[in-house]
């Protein structure tokens, strides 16, 4: 810890808070997620252990958070990250004209790189959404919070927990209670970030579980025998579809191919990342762009407030015009 | 994937003649401090030897795996393989005399739960001992403090590639391109006992899981007087490739020898350094007050 001067606070964690520290000996800029272990019954989290089991079994990769070192701290330990500015969910929410094209193309390079770096690695990470999705001062693109990540084996009848995922980026076989499942669901995922980008806004954003799933059906239809062979008998038949056309305006045709090849039904028929990257979305004009190319946010959406043109239309108008008596002194050389 | 894991990575050494220096080195590490913290006449009486050392490990690696075998509900054997290999990797860097094996052997068997998914509760983890709640109580308080320091020592290395898969592929491998052999279930039973003697021997410390994994089919298969040469050659495409056959024949002879010539601690031993250990522990109060 005498390594590190902290700096302040990012945030709050699923197990601790976040701080912004400096490595004293180097001077890079460092994430500190101390975890506590005080009062804990259970000993060690389960997250913080999948946390560290996930990130120090992989090697780098630019496009996964970097999990500098872990030490012991008081009654918990500190997990060090590298630090970064900030995430993608703030860049949608910031970016006061709609991400280009070739923006859109050059994320989605880096989430697919990332995920597909991670399969290869048998982790699925389960929770793959905007928030966890970290951009450095460069632009860069890491995926982050291993915290639900789960070490895949192909094990037979190993059951996994369906509560993964945060709602709008669950797929729908967890939405449907399933218990064995695969990397699958993160590809789900990843076809709900794309939409995002695409329109500037959340693809499936329901409130609720059942209303969740009901945004999924209104879009890609009640599954059938021939769309999900192994669902058969669930939830009514005759939900109205709206085209996949509607839900993601003005967006190009290979895109919206790309996106319905992450949106379909059965896990197994979902393209896998690698398959992805290979998609002709990418090799069309607009190119992807190169990560320098993107924007990046300040922690905080400090460039967006700057950015904000407010108008008050209740104020009074007078409370908006200068008053020539303050300014008299700054006049009074010319 | 084992290729690029951790375990290969840090904790796969190259021979016996290095986990054995690496123990000498935690055994004198221990004593050194046991020394500088003075009473040295009194302390040395009751210093372990690595010797010693070694036998009190064998003999909580085997009630380790008592433990893990008799747990209610039922353990998975990768979660067994899991604690052993924790319990191996701590002792290679720490002494029993300063953290005694009886906790840390818990504490391998809690976390191992933890890491491999194994979900019990802790009260559920501690209902498994035979002593009372009270006791229990504090037994599980003692995991909990050690568990950090588990996990440190282990250096944050939580994943552990076990045989126990690898030998289902090769099983289904057998069953499904290898017809000479009629039921290759047959193998499981010997092949079971195998994979159990080498969790409590140093065989996870020197190979990796497959290698493990495919001796103990071929053992088990030769014990049942089969001969599975013809697996090799033909079904693992070995036919053309001479060096690593010979390599891999090389690697599951010394894995032979070093599970054949495993020996249990002999109990009189046994309760000898026991008493000697009793001692060193319930004197470190100086010894702890000064590290």
């Amino acid at each position: 810890m005498e390594q590190y001067s902290l700096l302040g606070r990012i945030g709050e964690g699923a197990h601790g808070i976040v701080f912004k520290a400096k490595h004293i000996e180097t001077g890079e800029a460092v994430a500190l997620k101390k975890v506590a272990l005080r009062k804990l019954e259970e000993g060690i989290p389960n997250q913080a252990l999948r946390e560290i089991k996930a990130l120090r079994e992989i090697e780098d990769n630019p496009y996964v958070v970097k999990l500098r070192e872990v030490f012991p701290h008081g009654t918990g330990f500190v997990l060090v990250f590298e630090y970064m500015l900030s995430d993608l969910s703030e860049v949608i929410r910031n970016s006061e004209q709609p991400l280009t094209e070739a923006q859109v193309k050059g994320y989605m390079m880096m989430l697919l790189k990332g995920v597909k770096f991670c399969h290869e690695n048998s982790i699925m990470h389960r929770d793959l959404k905007p928030a966890n999705l970290l951009i450095s001062s460069s632009g860069l693109l890491k995926i982050a919070d291993f915290g639900l990540a789960r070490v895949f084996s192909n094990d037979r009848g190993r059951l996994y927990s369906h509560q993964v995922a945060t709602r709008w980026y669950r797929a729908p076989e967890l939405l449907y209670g399933a218990r064995k499942y695969d990397e699958g669901v993160d590809l789900w995922a990843v076809g709900c970030i794309f939409g995002e980008l695409l329109n500037g806004s959340p693809l499936f954003p329901g409130e609720n579980d059942i209303e969740q799933l009901c945004c999924v059906l209104r879009t890609l239809g009640t599954p059938n025998v021939k769309t999900w062979p192994i669902i058969i008998r669930f939830l009514s038949r005759n939900t109205v579809l709206s085209p996949p056309e509607r839900i993601v305006p003005d967006t190009s045709p290979e895109a919206l191919q790309l996106l319905m090849r992450f949106l379909v039904y059965p896990s197994s028929l979902r393209i896998r990342a690698a398959e992805a990257l290979l998609h002709p979305y990418f090799f069309r004009e607009p190119l992807p762009a190169h990560h320098s190319e993107l924007p990046i946010p300040q922690r905080g959406g400090r460039r967006s407030r700057q950015l904000q043109r407010e108008f008050h239309t209740e104020e009074p108008v007078c409370d908006s015009l200068v008053d020539p008596g303050l300014l008299s002194d700054f006049l009074h050389g010319l | 994937m084992y290729h690029n894991s951790t375990q290969r990575r840090h904790w796969t050494f190259r021979s016996e003649d290095e986990l054995q220096r690496l123990r000498l080195q935690a055994n004198t590490r221990c004593r050194a401090r046991i020394r500088a913290a003075g009473q040295a006449p009194l302390q040395d009486a009751f210093s372990l030897d690595p010797h010693e050392e070694l036998t009190i490990c064998k003999y909580y690696e085997k009630k380790l795996q008592d433990f893990c075998n008799a747990f209610k509900p039922a353990m998975p054997k990768s979660v067994l393989g899991t604690a052993c290999m924790y319990f191996k990797r701590f002792y290679l860097n720490n002494s029993v005399m300063e953290h005694h094996p009886r906790i840390i052997m818990l504490t391998c068997a809690f976390l191992a739960c933890k890491v491999d998914e194994f979900n019990v509760s802790s009260v559920q983890f501690v209902g498994n001992l035979p002593e009372n709640s009270t006791t229990q109580e504090n037994i599980l308080e003692q995991i909990l403090e050690y568990e950090l320091l588990l996990i440190q020592q282990l250096n944050f290395h939580l994943i552990v590639h076990n045989p126990y898969r690898p030998f289902e592929g090769y099983l289904i491998d057998v069953k499904t391109r290898y017809p000479l052999l009629e039921n290759p279930e047959i193998l499981r039973k010997n092949a079971d006992d195998f994979l159990q003697r080498v969790a409590l021997s140093d065989a996870c410390l020197l190979f990796t899981p497959s290698i493990i994994a495919l001796t103990a089919v071929l053992s088990s298969a030769s014990r049942a007087g089969i001969n599975m040469e013809s697996y090799l050659l033909e079904c693992l495409s070995l036919k053309d490739n001479r060096e690593t056959m010979t390599h891999l024949l090389d690697g599951m002879r010394r894995l032979k020898i070093l599970v054949s010539k495993y020996e249990f601690a002999r109990p009189e031993e046994v309760a000898m350094i026991e008493k000697k250990l009793e001692k060193c522990h319930s004197c470190d109060v100086s010894f702890a007050g000064n590290v």
